[in-house]
């Protein structure tokens, strides 16, 4: 086959050309369309990183259009110019070729380069989201059945409205308090799944006013339908007036005094068993289920600091019981997860070195 | 069998390979408890068909219910149970089975000269198996069936109804058949081929199912232990997934795509293979691209076991684990490009028969193009944030399950339609069936796509009632498509009345289960035939050797030649 000598381009097939330059003609308007148009049509980008996803989108989305006109045009041509003409022999047979290798090569090695280049962009936005900046706000949501709560800094309980602050870059940790749910925001391109014991974070930088919803992205029961909510994201006055009326000027919890000296053992010996014991034991450290085991955290001389290497002290030990830690050693949600007040964390406190005078 | 031809051992053995089993007699041994591949094939595609059409109704009372944004017909909660019902039926007893099952066993022990499977007895137990499951999977419904989607992700599969653990069963059962048909048709095709017959002169529906087996024994048995698992949690107590007692939510989920990401490939790499022996046979020349075709199913059935994660972009990992999951996920773009490349320079230069099998190879390759283009929206990471969850995932996963499998399983079963009954259906009927389908399948998903970008989450019983129009859209569309299946019934059943005799080789096609008379008889070949070459070369002589062939069933020599031949 390689060495017979043909003229091309007639033998490719009649209109095998035009049909060609058909396909570059489409494809390239198509790409201009979609390159120029705010895609998906219809939703707003209210805020990072939706900008740089639609963007992907529409890059992905141009490729794949190229792609596709070549496969249909292509398919639909082919099958209407070699289909056999009406009145041939039945036995009649086609190109007896098995195979072009310069042509397999060359569609094996664009597809490759292709999933080369998409890929280090998709990996470049990806690591943008990932070095994003988020923490000037961190708020945490929690799931439950059926409905969403929010903790905000310097709030002493979960509430039930989400105000976003315009252009201020906001970190929200979701997780949930039975079983796994969605948080998702389609106006940011934002989403991420409310696991129960995880602790998810996503980071969004709001950007234009107005009121969005929060979808349950994840099978999460009955009512799962039903499980929205609205953001609104507004202004840094409307968002301060806001807060204030939740009770935000109040201080009180996020960095407000824990009465540590008035902790009751027996409160805290109940709040352990209903909060703490899922992950601690009560043994010596090396007990662990999820976590270390607490019975001897101030009376242990193999270790002398806490996971964030802060030496073991009551204030750090109510400090860490607050905060909450994630890191290379695992997970444990803050107070406001764990819905322990100030007071609560003293209790904690005393009876944790209750056990350990033991 | 004197006759030494080019890479074809001969010996005393064909004396061995010439024995035949006496056929049984009885009603019960021949048609029930068959160990006769074809048989059995036959049997898991009544079968699988019966639960097609209970899963399909299940489809159109989903699509029923959505006619209004706060829910037509049904409650919350017994729409979650048909939804769920409706993909566990359609993944596990309708597309896996069929494919593997169904089209594997009749077709396969033929097309390399094979009597039978290697294990005709295994064979039928894991037939048997699946009834008994699929019983058991739609008896949940007595008792409360699942409600948790066919994914059934704890800890909301631990609150779901009784039902839940009879899903467990099920599909914990199914689990087993398909292992085992992995296993037998692994050393089917390993150690029964024809003699001559050499790993590069395998059909290509062959090489489809070769790449499959171990997909089938090694990923399900992850599917085993975690359906284990969540049975023994769910009815002991033993806390393997709840999180408040120590378990993890997010180890199902691993455990889970680790299986069910290859399984996307048991339902689709079969049917890779009955497009490429479609392609050749209508288009009347070779296949192109053979090697590449064979060995890609192989490289994507390799690479599918490295990219379940892609499932779990917003469950919770480390974040730098998403990535080599979104670009091994990519890299699967490439074999299947060079498939799809390939099936289009087939038809290039041929001389193409436009019969319904060829219509709906055709018709897989725009759909399934397009279900796979829109896999690379949701592989990479930072779009899928966005996507995951939607009616977006929805469309994708209908545009490659319904517009790959089932597409080619139409495409299959007109295609040995003649060779299962020995008839003729009817041709204007079938194209019909065709354009119906394709129009009306495109008109009930591609909708889904631009509604879960805007924001319709999935598996939900109401929804923003600005989505109505295109839900409508889709509904009024998906029973154009109920219209066209009933349609496909009663071509099969017509053919049975009205069809005419197909003869052996209604298609002048060149595989080995072309040779045998249609229905093939119960031994399939009198004798086992010698194989010489790679079976699409329509230009030369049938490259068979001591083939017993039936009447008629030997290619005509070619007359004219319609296109000049290429220019490389």
């Amino acid at each position: 086959m390689a060495q017979r000598v043909v003229k091309p381009k007639t033998n490719l097939g009649p209109g095998f050309w035009p049909v060609t330059a058909f396909i570059a003609v489409l494809s390239a308007v198509m790409v201009y369309l979609i390159e120029s148009m705010p895609l998906p049509i219809g939703l707003i980008q209210a805020g990072a990183p939706a900008d740089s996803i639609d963007a992907l989108f529409r890059f992905l989305g141009a490729v794949a259009a190229v792609i596709f006109n070549i496969v249909v045009i292509y398919t639909v041509y082919f099958g209407i110019v070699f289909a056999r003409p009406k009145g041939a022999p039945a036995n009649t047979i086609g190109v007896q070729i098995h195979d072009a290798p310069v042509l397999e090569f060359w569609w094996t090695a664009i597809p490759t380069i292709l999933v080369v280049i998409l890929s280090i962009y998709s990996v470049k936005i990806w690591a943008d989201l990932q070095n994003s900046q988020g923490d000037v706000l961190t708020i945490e949501a929690i799931g439950y059945q059926y409905g969403f709560q929010f903790r905000y800094p310097k709030l002493d309980k979960p509430i039930d409205e989400m105000h976003l602050q315009l252009n201020v870059p906001t970190t929200i940790h979701v997780t949930s308090r039975d079983v796994i749910h969605g948080f998702w925001i389609p106006e940011l391109r934002m989403k991420a799944d409310m696991v129960p014991g995880l602790i998810n974070t996503i980071r969004v930088t709001p950007t234009v006013p107005g009121t969005y919803h929060i979808i349950c992205s994840e099978f999460c029961g009955v009512a799962h339908s039903t499980m929205r909510h609205d953001v609104v994201i507004e202004s840094q006055q409307n968002f301060a007036k806001w807060f204030a009326r939740q009770g935000g000027s109040s201080g009180g919890g996020g960095g407000g005094t824990i009465p540590i000296a008035q902790g009751k053992v027996d409160l805290g010996q109940k709040l352990f068993g209903q909060k703490c014991s899922a992950c601690h034991s009560v043994g010596p450290f090396d007990q662990k289920q999820v976590g270390p085991g607490l019975g001897k955290i101030f009376n242990d001389p193999a270790h002398p600091k806490l996971v964030n290497n802060d030496p073991v002290t009551p204030q750090n030990v109510a400090k860490i019981i607050q905060t909450g830690y994630q890191g290379d050693m695992g997970v444990m949600p803050s107070a406001q997860v764990n819905q322990l007040s100030n007071p609560d964390i003293a209790n904690l406190v005393a009876y944790l070195a209750s056990l350990s005078k033991k | 069998m004197a006759t030494v031809a080019p890479g074809v051992p001969t010996g005393p053995y064909h004396a061995v390979l010439d024995h035949i089993h006496p056929e049984p007699t009885s009603f019960i041994r021949k048609y029930i408890f068959s160990i006769d591949a074809k048989v059995i094939g036959i049997q898991y595609m009544i079968t699988g068909a019966i639960f097609f059409v209970i899963a399909g109704m299940l489809a159109e009372i989903i699509r029923t219910q959505l006619l209004s944004p706060h829910g037509a017909i049904i409650s919350a909660a017994t729409y979650n149970s048909v939804y769920s019902m409706h993909g566990s039926a359609m993944v596990w007893f309708v597309v896996i089975p069929l494919l593997t099952g169904a089209f594997g066993n009749f077709v396969m022990p033929m097309q390399i000269g094979a009597r039978d499977v290697a294990f005709p007895w295994l064979n039928l137990v894991a037939f048997w198996i699946f009834p008994v499951a699929g019983v058991i999977l739609f008896s949940s419904f007595l008792i409360g069936a699942p409600d948790a989607g066919w994914t059934e992700y704890p800890p909301i599969s631990l609150q779901g109804p009784p039902g839940t653990n009879l899903w467990c069963v099920a599909v914990f059962l199914i689990g087993i058949s398909s292992t085992m048909t992995g296993i037998n048709f692994l050393v089917t095709m390993y150690k029964m081929r024809a003699p001559g017959m050499t790993f590069t002169r395998m059909p290509l529906f062959v090489w489809a199912q070769f790449a499959t087996t171990p997909l089938l024994f090694i990923a399900t048995t992850a599917l085993g232990a975690a359906l284990a698992a969540l049975f023994i949690e769910r009815v002991f107590g033993v806390p393997f997934y709840d999180p408040k007692r120590g378990g993890s939510p997010v180890l199902w989920q691993h455990m889970f795509w680790f299986y069910s990401h290859p399984a996307v490939y048991i339902m689709i790499i079969p049917g890779f293979g009955i497009i490429s022996e479609v392609l050749p046979t209508f288009a009347r020349k070779p296949i192109f691209g053979y090697k590449m075709i064979a060995f890609s199913s192989v490289a994507i059935s390799l690479l599918s076991f490295s990219v379940w994660a892609h499932h779990m972009f917003t469950s919770g990992m480390v974040p730098w684990l998403q990535l080599p999951f979104m670009i091994i996920t990519m890299v699967i773009a490439i074999p299947t490009g060079v498939k799809i490349f390939s099936w289009m320079a087939t038809l290039w230069g041929g001389s193409i028969n436009w019969k319904t099998p060829a219509l709906y190879a055709a018709g897989f390759l725009i759909t399934f193009t397009y279900g796979g283009l829109t896999g690379f929206f949701l592989a990479a990471v930072p779009l899928d944030y966005h996507e995951h969850g939607t009616y977006f995932v929805v469309a994708h996963f209908h545009y490659v399950l319904y517009g790959g499998s089932i597409m080619s399983m139409f495409a299959g079963i007109y295609y040995w339609w003649p060779k299962m009954t020995g008839r003729m259906y009817n041709e204007k009927l079938g194209q019909l069936q065709f354009w119906v389908t394709f129009i009306a399948f495109n008109a009930t998903f591609t909708p889904m796509h631009w509604l879960g970008l805007l924001g319709m989450p999935r598996r939900v019983a109401t929804y923003d009632p600005q989505f109505q129009f295109w839900n409508q859209f889709a509904t009024y569309s998906s029973y154009v498509m109920a219209l066209a299946t009933v349609l496909f019934f009663y071509i099969l059943f017509d053919s049975f009345r009205n069809g005419k005799k197909a003869g052996p080789n209604p298609w002048g096609a060149r595989t080995l289960e072309w040779m045998v008379s249609s229905p093939p008889p119960y031994y399939n070949f009198k004798k086992i035939p010698a194989v010489l070459a790679a079976p699409y070369d329509f230009g030369n002589p049938l490259p068979y050797l001591g083939l017993d062939a039936a009447p008629g069933a030997t290619e005509a020599t070619p007359t004219s030649v319609s296109h000049p031949v290429p220019t490389y």
